[in-house]
């Protein structure tokens, strides 16, 4: 399916915290936009997650049954928001789906997909390690690539590099 | 944090300890002499393998708790090579980042730079790539993809004792890495295929060595064939040795040779195609391998071992089709020195040899990307060690490690 029919599908089935989509465009200057490349991706609400993504792998059309990435973006300094960013893929149908799920960065706490897609385990554990954000229900949520003592979220635009570890001069 | 594996982990203290017989069970055997035994304590052993181990094919820690000689549980331990790529990512302009890509799966350069530039080609949609580009570009990916085989191959061998395949497969991968040098000068780290094209035409004569090449290869595989896959030692030794069902495989998200071997059949070359793979499909010129059980169960190692082989004949293939077809013309599209992207987001996903590596972009229209992610096939598909290690002998660790072929270089970025 191509974008576009995945995404009225989810919105017919009433997927749980569908917000809404971003597809490329050229710029329009009359209107002063500046437009966007890329590809296509949905946003959902960071509260229903978990949800939305049992009904993508569990519905029949769509049959999302890969997890293929899960990781998190941190847009700029000054934004208020982390965004949560998820790449799904259909065997079956061989079609992907991108899914954001912005997320707010004074509470940066969203629940655990690892029962829905085993492989979001680790995923998690890095992009918990690397922006700060807890993922409650991760059955081993230790660090993955860091050191255990590592202070700090490196990934986060505001991130300062450390002076010193363990008394060694970083400088 | 503790170093403990397994979730039900019972501390085991002096007070609580029983002897398995006590005094009073003691009996006398036929002979008239009392049973004799010792007052041994006996509990789980942790074996720490790696981070220096030739098993791990890098800098990685296994933590395996046995039982004798059965293991009981195994954790992962990542992260001695984490050299900070996606940071990187985020501080140096476009087309600087193009050589760290080459670092991550170190076997497979070319591919790394390839699904690199497609990223950053995703969000440029005015950018033409010339056809003669394309095709040089899917030819050292796919010799890239058989030298990194080589690798895989000849060190699983190594890993599990016969240590003559690996000596073979390196005379192979070295013709590879000489004709990576002809047309780009490095031998290990390429950055050869850059965005919007590849950086040098193919000298006078490469081609046809190309085609020399696939010849003298088809000839060789078949030793590789008698030497190892069908030897009896070999199958002995991963037959029905660490088996994915599909469901598993589906679940923790392999890809690559590693969800074929469990005969799922699904490629992004055929299934979702970019390049010219999806005329190469059409034209007949490469088919998708996959696991059959043909010495054991369905997605064992051997049958991830020989999805890695049969992929090694159709890279062949796929090769002569681009020699068939591939033209005269420009080799880089139109691309400023001083790189601007513009604004958006992408992802884009490519078939490595290991698996699928994806890269996501994001840019706000400047010289540097916002984000730079990068989805590692390895890093994916060493989680299934975890779950596949309880159980199996401590032997067979190493043949279990070894089918994931993972590069350490990868797994930590």
């Amino acid at each position: 399916m191509e974008f576009q029919a995945i995404h009225d599908r989810l919105k017919a089935q009433g997927a749980p915290g569908l917000l809404g989509f971003d597809e490329p465009r050229p710029a329009n200057k009359k209107e002063k936009d500046p437009g966007r490349a890329g590809m296509p991706f949905v946003t959902v609400d960071h509260a229903h997650l978990v949800e939305f993504l049992r009904m993508c792998r569990d519905d029949d059309k769509l049959a999302f049954d890969i997890l293929v990435d899960l990781t998190a973006s941190d847009p700029s300094a000054d934004s208020e928001e982390l965004w949560i960013l998820i790449q799904l893929l259909s065997l079956k149908h061989k079609h992907r789906l991108a899914i954001k799920a912005p997320l707010p960065k004074a509470a940066a706490t969203v629940a655990s997909a690892t029962a829905i897609y085993r492989a979001a385990q680790w995923h998690e554990r890095e992009c918990a390690e690397m922006y700060g954000i807890t993922f409650v229900g991760n059955p081993d949520p230790r660090h993955i690539l860091l050191p255990d003592d590592w202070e700090g979220y490196p990934l986060r635009k505001d991130y300062e590099f450390p002076r010193e570890y363990h008394g060694i001069s970083c400088e | 944090m503790t170093d403990t594996v397994g979730k039900s982990e019972v501390e085991q203290t002096p007070q609580d300890y029983k002897p398995s017989i006590r005094p009073e069970e003691q009996r006398t055997l036929p002979s008239g002499e009392k049973e004799f035994f010792f007052d041994v304590t006996t509990s789980d052993l942790e074996v720490n393998m790696g981070p220096q181990h030739p098993a791990t094919h890098g800098v990685m820690r296994v933590l395996i708790r046995c039982d004798g000689e059965l293991v009981t549980g195994a954790q992962a331990h990542l992260g001695y090579l984490h050299r900070c790529a996606e940071k990187i990512g985020e501080n140096v302009e476009w087309l600087q980042y193009l050589p760290y890509t080459d670092r991550y799966d170190y076997l497979a350069s070319m591919n790394n730079n390839l699904g690199y530039s497609l990223a950053v080609e995703a969000l440029m949609p005015e950018l033409e790539i010339p056809r003669r580009a394309t095709l040089l570009r899917t030819i050292c990916a796919e010799l890239n993809r058989i030298a990194s085989h080589l690798v895989a191959i000849g060190t699983y061998g190594l890993d599990i004792g016969a240590f003559t395949p690996f000596l073979y497969a390196f005379r192979e991968r070295e013709w590879i890495q000489a004709l990576f040098e002809k047309i780009c000068g490095a031998r290990l780290t390429y950055s050869y295929i850059r965005i919007g094209g590849v950086f040098n035409d193919a000298p006078p004569g490469w081609l046809q060595e190309v085609g020399h090449f696939c010849d003298v290869f088809e000839e060789k595989w078949k030793e590789y064939h008698d030497l190892l896959a069908v030897n009896h030692v070999f199958v002995m030794r991963t037959a029905n040795v660490g088996v994915i069902p599909k469901e598993m495989a589906i679940d923790f998200g392999l890809t690559g040779p590693m969800l074929r071997g469990s005969g799922v059949d699904f490629d992004l070359r055929r299934d979702m195609p970019y390049m010219a793979y999806g005329e190469a499909h059409e034209a007949g010129a490469f088919d998708v391998p996959l696991g059959e059980g043909k010495k054991g169960a369905l997605g064992d190692c051997w049958d991830r071992f020989y999805v890695r082989m049969l992929e090694m004949k159709e890279c062949i293939k796929l090769v002569r089709w681009c020699l068939e077809v591939i033209e005269d013309g420009p080799i880089i599209g139109d691309v400023p020195k001083v790189l601007k992207v513009p604004a958006g987001e992408a992802y884009v996903g490519i078939e490595n040899p290991r698996g699928e590596l994806g890269h996501y972009v994001h840019s706000d229209g400047g010289k540097v990307a916002v984000r730079c992610r990068v989805r590692g096939p390895s890093f994916v598909n060493l989680a299934v060690v975890e779950e596949l290690m309880p159980g199996a002998l401590l032997a067979d660790s190493v043949a279990i490690i070894g089918s994931t072929d993972i590069v350490i270089g990868e797994t930590d970025r």
